[in-house]
Formats: C-alpha cells, structure tokens, sequence
C-alpha cells in the first residue's frame, strides 16, 4: 500500500539533508528534512485529494508493528497495520490505531522549556529556551560531570536512540542505558530471561509458537491483550483456533481472574494465586504417568494430592487437561503475567518451560523456541527488573547520578510509589527529559527538550518477540514536526559535537540519518531478506518503503531439552507480603496499556470484560461483595503494606471470591487534560517484592478493603439492567 | 293528578326525588339579556389575582419555552435526557398526552351533540378550547423533540428545490397529516359555534381594540334566519365529519409506535388503547377545567351544574372499564403469546427500577374511577370530580410515560438497557401545562367560554309551563 | 446464510434480496475483544468521542460495538458468551428505512447497502427506535465542534477527508466504509474492471488482529467472505425478524 519512492526522490531528499546539514549544526530542527510548501506546489509523488502512504513503526509500546500512515496535505489521518511487517502483516491494535490521538494530542510539549520542578507545566512556571541553549546544556551535562555519574533512563523499545546511547556511554565510560517500562514490569521480562537461561541454555526470550499448536495451556499470559507482542499472539492464537481446517485448536487458561485472554479460552480455571507452577508441575507428572515410561527429574517428586488442596483445582480437572495433552499433537504451555509475578515467579516460568520439555515441542511447530534476534542484534538485551530499578534509584538516592536524562518512560507513574523514584530525583541535581507530553517525570525534570513524536521520526526499532522471522521495523516521519520539537538522537549529536573530545568522538555521524545508515550497513548485500540493496542509499531508500528488513526464513533457535528435564524444579508456595482478606491482581488495561490515557479514544474505549470507560475500577466477586455489604459503584480504599489507593467497585462474577483486581493505567496526576485526575493507580499499593529473578511479584500481596461510603457511578457501555438483570434493582 | 311530559333529562329521578326542577340548568332560565350580560361580566370583571397568576404563568412559559428550548436547540438533544436505546423520551410523552387531552374537546362537542345528550350545552366550548389549546402544546411537543427542527419544513409536501417528497411510508407523516387536519378541523368546529356568542359580544361592547376583534371575528352575524339555517347546516356537517377525524387522529399516532419493530410497541391493539386512553385523560381534563371554571369565573355556578359533573363523571366510569379491559390485555397478550421480549417489557414496567410507576397508575386509572365514580353524590360533587380528574390524569400520564421511556429500555439487544431520566424535558413539560393554564386564561378574557346561545336553545326547548297549578315540562322536538 | 425454507426453495425472493452484494462475516470465535475494530471505525469514519459522563449514559457515538452477556454467574462456572461485534447489519428489509419522515435513511439498489443521508436528517429519531440491533448512533450534541470543545482543535488534524464530520441532530451509523467503497469502484471502473476481491475492506476488517472480520463482495461465489458465510457455524442475528442482514455471525465455541 504504501507509495514508492523513488531512488532519484530520496536522493534528492538525501541530498536536500545534506545541504542542510551544515545549516543544521548552526541552528534549526531536524525538521527541515520535510519543507513545508502550500498546498499549490505539492512534491513531486503527490497530488491533492490524493493520499500519500508512508510505512513506518508503531510506538506505541515495544512490539515493533510495522504501521502505514495515511497522509492528506501533509496531515496524518489513518493508521493501517503494514502488511508486509511479519510482526503484524498487517493488523494493528487499537493503540496503534489510535496514536494518531497522540501526534495531534492537544497537550503536546511545543517547545524546549526550563521547569521548575513539581509545577506544572506553563510560560508561569518555567522558561522557554531555545533549542542552541538547550543543546549546550545537555553539552554540558556530559562535559562537566564524571561519565560515571551520568545516567540514561529510557523506555522500554530497543530503538535507534537506545543503540546511539549505548555507543555513547560505552565510549565514555558511563554505565549503559537502562531500559524500563510498566509493560516489562507486568510481563515479568527478567523471570523470562532467567528461566531460558536456567533451562534452555542462554538468556532469551522464549517464543512460543501458539499458531501451530493444538492445545494451549497458559499460566496467567495475557497474550492476547498486552504482553509482549499482542498482535502478533492475536494472530497466532486465530491461526490456532480455526487456522487448521481439521481442527479447532483447544485453550486453557489458568488465572485467578477471567481476563479478556481468559475470556477466550475454553476453560478459565481459577487457581489459588502463586499456586501455578504447582499446577504445572502436576500435570507435567500426571503426563508423564501417562505416557508411560520414566518420569523425569523435573515432575519426578511433585505431590498431586497436596497440589490439588492448594490450588483449588480438582482431580478431575487436572486429569481431563492431561487427556487434551496426552492426545495433542502439538500441545504448548505459556507462563506468564500473575502467575510470575510471584515470589515464586521464576520457579514457576522455570516448571513450566520443563513442562514444555516433557511434551517435546521445544523448536517444533507449536511449541517454545527462542525469540530470533534482530538483524543488527548481536546479544540479547533485556529492560530492566524491578530489582535493578531499585538499585537505581538506591544509586540516585545516594548522589551516585548528577545527571539523569529521561526518555520514552514515565517512571514517576509506571514504577511503584514505594520504590521511591519520586523522591530520589531530589538527589539528583539535573534531570533533564525529552519527554513529548508533558508527563509526571516530565514535569519533575529540570529541562524538558522535547522529542518529536513517533509518527515525525526517523529511526528503526527492533522487533523483540512476536515472529518466527528475524525482524528490524524502520520509522520514518509521516508529517513534518508540528511544533518546535528535535530529535533526540539530533540533540545528543549536536551536544557530543559542541561537547568536543571523547564525546565527538563516540558519535561521528552528521545527523540522525547517517547514524541510522550507518547501523545499517551490515544488512547491506544480505539475500536471505525481504529485499537486496548493493549499497546504503538504495538500501535506505527501500528500508523507508517497506518499512523495515527482515528476514525471509523461520529462524528460531531450538534450545536443547536435556537441561530442561534433567534438572528438579522445586516451585516453593508463593509467599504474600502483607495481611488482608484479599489477594490483589492488578493487570494492564487492554485498551490503555501504560501510556494511554492521554488519548481520548483510548479512554472511550469500554474495557473488554467489563465494559467500564474512563475510568478505574476495583472487580470484586459479587458473592464476596454481598458479605461485605459493598454494592456496585461503591468507593473502597485497598489498604496494603505499602499505600492504598481508592477506586469504585465492579461486582465482577468471574473471578476468585478472595482476589481483587484493579487495571494499571490510569491515576495520572499530569500528562495532558484527558488523563490527569482520572481513575486511581494500583501501582500505590505495590510494595518491594521481588521474585527470585528480581522482577515485582506485583500479584504477591495481600490487601484490606475498606469502606468509604461515597459512591462513584462507573461509566459502562453495558447496560447494567440487560447485562446483569432488572429486578434486584428496586 | 300529576302528568308529566317526559322531558329528555332526569325525569325519572325527578319523580323519585321530588326534585326542584329548577335544580337543572334547563328547567331554570333567565331572560336572555340578563344570560348575556352575565357572560360579559364574567369575561370583563376580574381581580388582581387573575393578572397575577397570568403574569407568573407568562413568565414562566417563556422561561421554559423560550429560554429552555433556545438552550435545546443551541446545544442538541444532548440536555435532554435521551440516549441510546431511549431514543424517545418525555417530549413524546407530552405529544401523546396533549393529543390525548384534546380529544375530550371533540369527543364532547361532537359526539354529545351527535347524539343528543341536552347536558353537554355549557361546556362544549371549554372542551373545544382544551382541543386547540392542547394540540398547540403537542405541536411545540413534537417539534421539542426533533434532532433539528429548524428544518421540519422537509416533512411538508411542499414543492422544493430538491423536488423531493417527503416519506409517506413514515408513521410520522402520518402523524403530521392527521395532526394538522385534526387541528385544522376543531379550530373550523370552534370557530363556528362561537359566530353568535361573538355576535353578541360585539353588540355588547361599546369600542376600542376589542370592539373591532369581535367585529371581524364575528363575520357580520346578525342572527337572520337564513344565517342560522346556514350556520346549523355547517356545524352538523362538522359534528357527523369531526367524529372519525377524532378516531383516527389517535389511532395514527398510535402507530408511531405499533409500526415500529420494538417489544411491547408493536401490537394491532395499540389503536384502540391510544384512542380510549385520550378519551379517558381526555373526560378527566374537562373535569378539572369545568370546575375550575366554576370556581374562578363569576356567574358560572349558575351555568356548570352538579348535574354536568355528574354527565362527566358517568362518561369517566364507562370509559375507565373499558381502559381496565386494555390493562387486563397487557397481562394476558404477553402471556399467551409468550414472545420473551414481549413478557420482559411487562415484567420490566412491573418489576424493574420505575415499579412504582406502573402501580401508581394502576390505582390512579382504575381504583381512582372505580371507588369514586359510581356513587352519584360523589360524581356531582365538583371538587371531587375534579380530584379524580386530577388523579386519572397522573396516571394517564404516567401510562404514557411507560410505554416510551420506560418501555423503550427494552429491545431484543440487551447489552444496550439503560433506563431514562428525563433532564430539560421537566421545566419545558411544566412549560406546556403553564402554556396551556395561560391560553386558558388569556381566551377567558376574549371569548365567552359559555356558548350562551346554546344554552339558551336548550332552555326553550325545556319550558315548564303551569297548567292550571300543575307543573308540566314540555320538550319541543329538536331538529 | 437463507433460512431452511429459502433453501428448499419456498421464497418469493430474488437471488439478489437474500444474497445480497457487500457483506461481512464475523467469526465470534476469533473475535478476542481487543476493540481495535472500534478504534480503526472511529478514527476512519471521524466518529466523535463523548467523553466520562454522556459515554456512562449511553451516548457514546461507537458504530461498531463488541457485546457480551454472561451465560451464567455463578462462580466458578462462571462463563462468558463469545464476544460479539455488533454494527449495521445493512439489513435488506431495514426497519429503519420506512421510518423516515424525510428519506435521509435509505437504500441503495446499487451497493444494496443502507445509507444514511446526513445532511437530510432532521432527527426524529425513529430510525434508531425501530432498529432491532440498535447500532444507530445520534449527536446528541457537537461532538465534533472546536469552537466549543477547545480540545479539539489540534485533534482534527486526523479526520478523514473522505467522510462527513456531523454536527447535532444528525443520525449516523456504519456505512461498511462506504467511502472506501467507491473509492475502490471508481478506480476499478477507471480502468474497466470490476473490484476484485481484497483489494480494499473496510477499516474494522482491516485492524482486526485475529482476522475475525471478513468483509467483500457477497455475491462472488469466489470471495473469501463468500466462502465464509457458508459456514455451517453461520448465523444471522435476530434473524426471525427477517431484516434479512447481510452480516453472518459465525458462532463461537467449539
């Protein structure tokens, strides 16, 4: 779909950034690549009333969709997935198709500004720079600290920027960037890591092949809402379900909470919080006996007995999800979301990948391999845990950083309040962000110097998980910048420039471009991908219109079994920190992710089990809530170790009589009119806890529910009288 | 040995209870002179009161239908309190209800004069005035409701630029034809009756602004024989054309909502309920405006009678069983029918969030005539009467509030029940009774609300003559 | 996709009125709830969103709209019905058409499509009451106005400039992105062909991750939507009312 440019266009826009290059060191954003002209002298591939198609790459969080933006003089008006992006062929979610709300969001940042920390943002508070002087502070920021005392916080997309930013603290000698997000912190990425390390032989992430299997067990994955790489697992699970014409893939979901994935499946078992691994365990045993033949090390000492009493799931149960196994041909089991959000997370992703062992499906079709890593990927990288969040902060606490610079994460919202990131930037005597929208990190920084949006960036991200082939999504602007924004990757340029010595010499490129091409040149007369390019500028050229290169062939590196089986996985009874009746789940909100709320459409749009909008809310059984004496919208403080936090109730059937939960999303105090003071935050009731891999065991605490006595009527697209029935209503 | 003649009315009762014949408004007249000058007073004389509670009425319709409805219209539908499924609201309700109360006039006018009954001669009139002045208020009604009503022009057959017509297959087109003929009929039935009492205003006022209303209004009436010979002629020939007009009107309106596909609306009965239900809300307003009327206006004790009550009040029993029929229709249609939709839009109205609307109307439409209206003491008990008049209304009202916005919760799609609260729709449905209380009031002022020349008629036909020392009434034949 | 009298032949309709020429399926077994269909709807068809309040009260603007109903509560068989994404179903026999007072709701013999005229719409609203899957929305107020919804001002800069932006009084509901439907026409007829199968759909079919919505021309025994709807999983919704959609819902579950 997208239009192609010619070779001769994009020399000539090649040629038009490198005259201007010498223009850009002086003065003026990166903008000027894209020349505004009236609408009478349109470029030369365009014509009015017709639209242009530029592929480029969804930011909207780290899964790499190939997105193409629909253009219209000049203005972005539709995004569509890019059918050729193995990632989504084509598909987009609804973040995706909604971060057009974001690039014409009417909060944006417009210009560089000096804050003032804690005020919100405004020409009252704060001073308008211009972009030389923003460029010399951050010049001056690398120059005149210790390198070591220099700290990058960026967000979770391995991207172009977190590459530049890597050569340039390596080149330093500054600790290397580090990469975080909420989503990470939901997906428990570093349990992922370290059980592929434990079990399939080297840190990874593991890929599961739902497309091909037949019989699906998933402990707590929501992978067809935010993890990982929902499109993606959204079009492998349809492959799944009715890809085969012969049959009509089988799904089980073990979670204590009927998520939008649970919904799916065609039996929702809900087991007792932290007792998935045990569950895992014990089927893997009882496949076994089935099978017949030596049970291996691995399921070898479970008590089955003694499982069923602690998860609540009965004999029966357990029996007919061995016969579905026994009789699969392609059986594949997915840890996940509550389940390694535990104490005992990396114990139970770790029973769990045996499990996958037991079955052998390890590098077939429909069972696990390891993610492939990009093409211009060498080793495996991976955000950071919680744990490495908070000796971070430790590290800000203790005056260990002077400078911080802070780009594509929120961490003053997305981390837990008790992990203390809000206070630690007292400690911190520079913080300077390149946020777009004026977010609460943002608004706690010294300096925001804003980074274009997405959709007006270049750049190329890399595609984590999701696909069998090797993937690198490219971005490209789509529009010119609407406002008085610069690229971060141009800043940091122009900064090591003015800055001189080691730092000019770290990044040798002229601007933004040729630091993309020249991470790029690796790929240059490769055969095995989706095109062949002889050189950097045809290799550009094609990287722009098709969005990205990728591999052509499956490459998934099979990890070997023996390790996995051969080893006894002990999964230790999860451990809940705090007292209360209650086990608290929080989970991502399907519709807003992390970083959502600030668009309105995103905020319209109803929950999908629930159907609540704008809004947070705490799903409370309606049997749990009728003891209690707590009726629909009621207000109720959640009380934890840590903080509490308010929110209305949802009397929500399906789900576990002694669980809570509460979507992550909302709670904003800042970051645009659509999402500040709206909703409650349940990452205020998280406390420090860790699973053995260092990721929060953000589903291992226990609760108090308190009364408040208001009400606070929850917006629903449902009608309550039809959904839930009339007559008790008198 | 007494022999009576028979006249038409209560003869039977006046044997019985020895009755003082002068009791009855046509066994009791007075010079005609002295009849029209007692209208005229009533017309002319009255306290500060009066301006007082016009004056808050004024105010408060152009409050709520001036600056209420500009905010309606400015904003969108949007300050009302209709959503999605409740697409209708109380605007709807409003029209059906003022549709409803406009038939009494019609029903009373025509009907009664069709079939002789001598004790509708003063009040014809205030019940045709409740027709027009209730269409009125279910016109602003209907165009409250619409979307964008600065262009209802394109529902008017009128040549245009699109040369496109209007859809005739609409319900609502329909509506709109029979509305407006409807309007444009009882104005004609009011109109005429009114000619001679016009004629004798004009005779009776001495000059000014008033002088020359009642002059053009009364077209040069000067009581020749030839003129009442025409006169007769044209209003017998709207009595006998108004009767089906009147039938029809609400039975079109009706299928506004029986043509339409939801539960609960689309049933054949809906065009006799809508009907009978207007006559019941219908009978029950006149009540109310007659003994206001005979409260309010000076000499009007002498016209409006216990005995017109009681004529009202037997009309509002037989109307009242009949409606107690299309209730005990709602019960069983779902029943036996056993259409899940139709059984969930019964349950719903008896069982759901506005129960007590449902029973409130039950005892106002039923038990309220049922207790009060047989016991003939009660009927002609004006205070009473109008009480129960008041009460039959609320229901009447509330039935249509049922039907529309608490019916229309229900479709076939359940995901999309939500239940209305009516908003803006409060002070602007106020605003059309103020508005109607206020015509009312303006119209007592310009026009006799007795049409004395009827009565009068009646009185000569009901002489009681003394032959020798008894008192025998004769009755002449009426043409 | 007829019912069992239809396809024994008992019918006084033509091949084309049960048939039809554009149509959908909507496998209710892929349909993971995600809501993009929704998001890509709105931001191609430049629908308006209403904000916390009117949305809790029923009046948010979604043409498309995934449902879903609890086949039981009681816990722990607790289950869910499949969800449901419900939008016109461009009936054959709308309801909503004879309604109108004014022809602003319509048919077309050509695209044997349901159209709605927005700037011939007086707001009677009847259209809305009299449609069984009540999937027409109404502006209530100017949802789409800048001059009285200042946040907007920056927000239009994404609305298509193939589809009307409405103002209030105005009935609006799915089109089956009948701007993307002439689209495709014209150019095919530009160059003398007809449209071929996938080469556009609409922008609910297009976002859906799970490929659940099929959308094309229905009455080409070769197209995908063809072949879809002949699933013996097919359903229509509320089909005993003979609106005769030309949506087929195939059902979820095994």
């Amino acid at each position: 779909m997208s239009e192609k440019i010619s070779r001769r266009d994009f020399l000539k826009l090649a040629s038009v950034g490198a005259a201007t290059t010498a223009v850009l060191t002086g003065c003026g954003p990166a903008s000027r690549y894209v020349v505004r002209e009236p609408y009478t002298k349109m470029p030369e591939y365009t014509y009015n009333g017709l639209s242009t198609y530029y592929a480029t790459t969804c930011r909207e969080c780290a899964a790499a969709c190939g997105l193409v933006i629909r253009t219209m003089q000049g203005r972005a008006i539709k995004a569509e997935g890019n059918a050729s992006n193995p990632v989504n062929l084509g598909k987009t979610c609804a973040r995706g198709q909604a971060t057009l709300h974001g690039l014409y969001n009417p909060d944006r940042i417009t210009e560089p500004y000096k804050g003032i920390r804690g005020q919100p943002l405004g020409r009252e508070s704060g001073s308008v720079l211009d972009w030389d002087a923003a460029i010399q502070v951050v010049a001056d920021a690398l120059k005149n600290n210790n390198p070591s005392e220099v700290a990058f916080l960026m967000g979770m997309a391995p991207d172009h920027l977190f590459d530049l930013v890597s050569d340039l603290t390596a080149a330093i000698g500054a600790p290397a960037p580090v990469r975080f997000g909420a989503l990470g912190m939901f997906e428990s990425r570093a349990t992922l890591s370290k059980a592929a390390e434990n079990l399939l032989g080297q840190p990874a992430m593991p890929f599961f092949d739902i497309a091909n299997a037949d019989v699906v067990l998933s402990f707590g994955a929501n992978f067809l809402e935010t993890w990982l790489s929902p499109v993606a697992y959204t079009r492998g699970f349809a492959k799944m379900r009715r890809g085969n014409p012969k049959r009509r893939g089988y799904f089980i979901q073990f979670e204590s909470r009927l998520s939008q994935t649970a919904a799916k499946a065609d039996e929702w078992i809900p087991i007792h919080p932290g007792t998935d691994g045990l569950v895992a365990l014990a089927i893997g045993k009882l496949v076994a006996e089935a099978k017949g033949g030596v049970t291996p090390r691995a399921f070898a000492s479970v008590n089955v007995a003694d499982v069923v009493t602690k998860s609540g799931v009965a004999l029966e149960t357990l029996e007919s999800i061995v016969h579905h196994v026994v009789e699969a041909e392609s059986p594949v089991a997915i840890p996940g979301g509550t389940a390694l959000g535990q104490s005992n997370g990396l114990s139970t992703a770790e029973a769990v990948l045996a499990f996958n062992a037991l079955v052998d499906n390890f590098g077939k079709p429909g069972g696990v391999s390891l993610s492939p890593l990009s093409p211009n990927q060498n080793v495996y990288h991976r955000p950071a845990s919680a744990q490495e969040m908070t000796d971070f902060i430790a590290k800000m606490k203790s005056g260990g950083i002077k400078v911080l610079f802070v780009h594509g994460v929120n961490p003053v919202f997305e981390l837990p309040k008790s992990l203390g990131f809000a206070e630690a930037l007292s400690s911190v005597p520079q913080v300077i962000s390149f946020a777009t929208f004026p977010d609460e990190t943002a608004l706690a920084s010294d300096y925001i110097f804003p980074d274009h949006h997405g959709l007006e960036s270049w750049g190329y991200q890399r595609s984590v998980t999701g696909t069998q082939q090797s993937v690198l999504s490219g971005a490209q602007p789509v529009v010119s910048p609407s406002y008085n924004t610069n690229s971060t990757v141009d800043v940091l340029l122009r900064a090591a420039q003015l800055a001189g010595g080691k730092f000019a010499e770290a990044l040798p490129y002229a601007d933004e471009v040729a630091f993309i091409q020249s991470k790029l040149t690796n790929l240059i007369g490769e055969t095995d991908g989706s095109f062949v390019a002889p050189e950097i500028n045809t290799f550009a050229a094609y990287f722009q219109q098709h969005g990205g290169w990728w591999k052509n062939a499956a490459e998934l590196p099979t990890p070997s079994a023996a390790s996995a089986l051969g080893q006894g996985v002990t999964v230790e009874e999860a451990e809940f920190a705090g007292e209360g009746e209650f086990f608290f789940v929080p989970f991502v909100s399907p519709t807003l992710a992390e970083a959502g709320a600030n668009k309105p459409w995103l905020q319209e749009l109803p929950d999908p089990t629930t159907t609540v909008l704008w809004n947070t809310w705490v799903e409370m059984n309606p049997e749990t809530g009728k003891e209690l004496g707590i009726e629909n919208d009621d207000v109720v403080k959640i009380v934890s170790e840590a903080g509490e936090v308010e929110a209305p109730v949802y009397l929500y059937p399906a789900i576990r009589p002694d669980v809570i939960a509460m979507p992550f999303g909302q709670g904003h105090t800042a970051y645009g009119r659509f999402a500040q003071g709206r909703g409650a935050n349940p990452a205020d009731v998280l406390g420090l806890h860790f699973n053995e891999a260092g990721d929060l065991a953000f589903a291992g605490m226990r609760v108090k529910v308190e009364k408040t006595g208001r009400k606070q009527v929850l917006s629903r697209l449902e009608g309550k009288l039809g959904v839930y029935g009339f007559i008790e209503e008198k | 040995m007494a022999s009576y003649a028979k006249p038409l009315a209560r003869q039977k009762h006046a044997e019985e209870h020895e009755e003082d014949p002068r009791q009855h408004l046509m066994h009791d007249p007075l010079p005609r002179g002295q009849m029209n000058a007692m209208v005229m007073e009533s017309m002319r004389e009255t306290g500060p009161i009066f301006w007082i509670i016009t004056a808050v009425l004024a105010a408060f319709v152009v409050f709520a239908l001036g600056y209420e409805w500009y905010v309606l219209i400015m904003q969108g539908q949007g300050v009302a309190g209709v959503t999605r499924p409740d697409y209708w609201g109380v605007f709807l309700v409003n029209t059906v209800f003022w549709i409803g109360i406009s038939h009494a006039g019609t029903f009373i006018s025509a009907i009664l004069r069709v079939l002789k009954v001598e004790s509708r001669r003063p009040f014809t009139r205030a019940a045709e005035l409740m027709t027009t002045f209730g269409l009125v208020q279910a016109g602003l009604s209907i165009f409250m409701h619409l979307g964008r009503v600065w262009l209802t022009y394109w529902m008017f057959p009128i040549p245009n630029q699109r040369t496109i017509w209007p859809d005739f297959h609409s319900p609502l087109m329909w509506d709109l034809m029979a509305i407006t003929t409807y309007l444009l009929c009882s104005t004609m039935y009011l109109f005429l009756p009114l000619i001679p009492d016009l004629a004798m205003a004009r005779d009776r006022t001495q000059g000014g602004w008033l002088k020359v209303f009642y002059k053009t209004l009364a077209l040069g009436f000067r009581g020749t024989e030839g003129e009442w010979k025409n006169l007769t002629t044209a209003m017998n020939i709207f009595a006998f054309a108004i009767i089906p007009v009147m039938f029809s009107v609400h039975t079109i309106v009706s299928w506004d909502f029986a043509m339409a596909t939801r539960p609960g609306w689309n049933s054949t009965v809906f065009g006799p309920y809508f009907v009978i239900g207007a006559l019941h809300s219908g009978m029950a307003a006149v009540a109310i405006v007659l003994f206001l009327l005979r409260s309010t206006m000076k000499h009007y004790k002498y016209f409006i009678r216990p005995e017109h009550f009681n004529t009202i009040g037997m009309l509002m029993l037989l109307v009242s069983m009949a409606w107690a029929y299309f209730y005990f229709n709602d019960y069983i249609v779902p029943w036996y029918g056993g259409d899940i939709w139709d059984k969930l839009f019964q349950e719903y109205a008896e069982e759901g969030p506005k129960w007590y609307l449902w029973y409130t109307m039950l005892i106002c439409n039923i038990a309220v005539p049922w207790l009060i209206l047989w016991n003939r003491k009660w009927r002609e008990t004006p205070w009473l009467l109008a009480l129960a008049g008041i009460l039959i209304n609320v229901g009447m009202y509330l039935e249509r509030y049922i039907i529309i916005p608490v019916g229309v919760t229900i479709n076939r799609m359940p995901f999309t029940w939500r239940q209305y609260e009516p908003r803006i729709e409060i002070p602007m449905t106020v605003g059309t009774f103020a508005f109607f209380l206020l015509l009312y009031m303006l119209a007592s002022r310009l026009i006799p609300l007795i049409p004395v020349w009827e009565v009068q008629e009646g009185q000569e036909a009901h002489l009681i003559r003394k032959i020798g020392k008894a008192e025998i009434s004769t009755l002449s034949e009426m043409e | 996709m007829a019912t069992e009298l239809e396809q024994a032949g008992f019918t006084n309709r033509s091949e084309e009125e049960l048939g039809g020429r554009w149509g959908m399926v909507v496998d209710q077994d892929l349909c993971t709830g995600c809501q993009a269909c929704v998001a890509a709807c709105s931001m191609e068809n430049n629908v308006p969103f209403v904000g916390e309040e009117d949305a809790g009260y029923g009046r948010a603007m979604h043409w498309i709209r995934i449902e879903r109903l609890w086949e039981s509560t009681e816990y722990p068989e607790v289950k869910m019905t499949p969800f449901q994404p419900t939008m016109c179903q461009q009936c054959h026999n709308a309801p909503c058409e004879p309604v109108c007072p004014v022809y602003a709701s319509v048919h077309s013999d050509s695209q044997d499509l349901n159209l709605q005229v927005y700037n011939r719409c007086i707001g009677t609203r009847y259209c809305g009451n009299n449609c069984p899957y009540q999937v027409r929305a109404f502006n209530w107020y100017d949802y789409t106005d800048a001059r009285i919804r200042p946040e907007l001002t920056t927000l239009q800069n994404q609305l298509n400039p193939d589809v009307t932006v409405r103002r209030r009084g105005i009935m609006e509901k799915c089109t089956f992105c009948i701007q993307r439907i002439h689209k495709a026409e014209d150019k095919a007829k530009s160059e003398g062909r007809e449209v071929e199968d996938g080469e556009f759909t609409t922008a609910c079919a297009q976002a859906c991750p799970a490929s659940a919505i099929t959308f094309g021309r229905i009455d080409d025994p070769k197209s995908e939507v063809s072949r879809a709807a002949t699933s013996s999983r097919g359903k229509h919704l509320l089909e005993e009312l003979g609106t005769l959609p030309r949506v087929t819902y195939l059902a979820g579950g095994a």
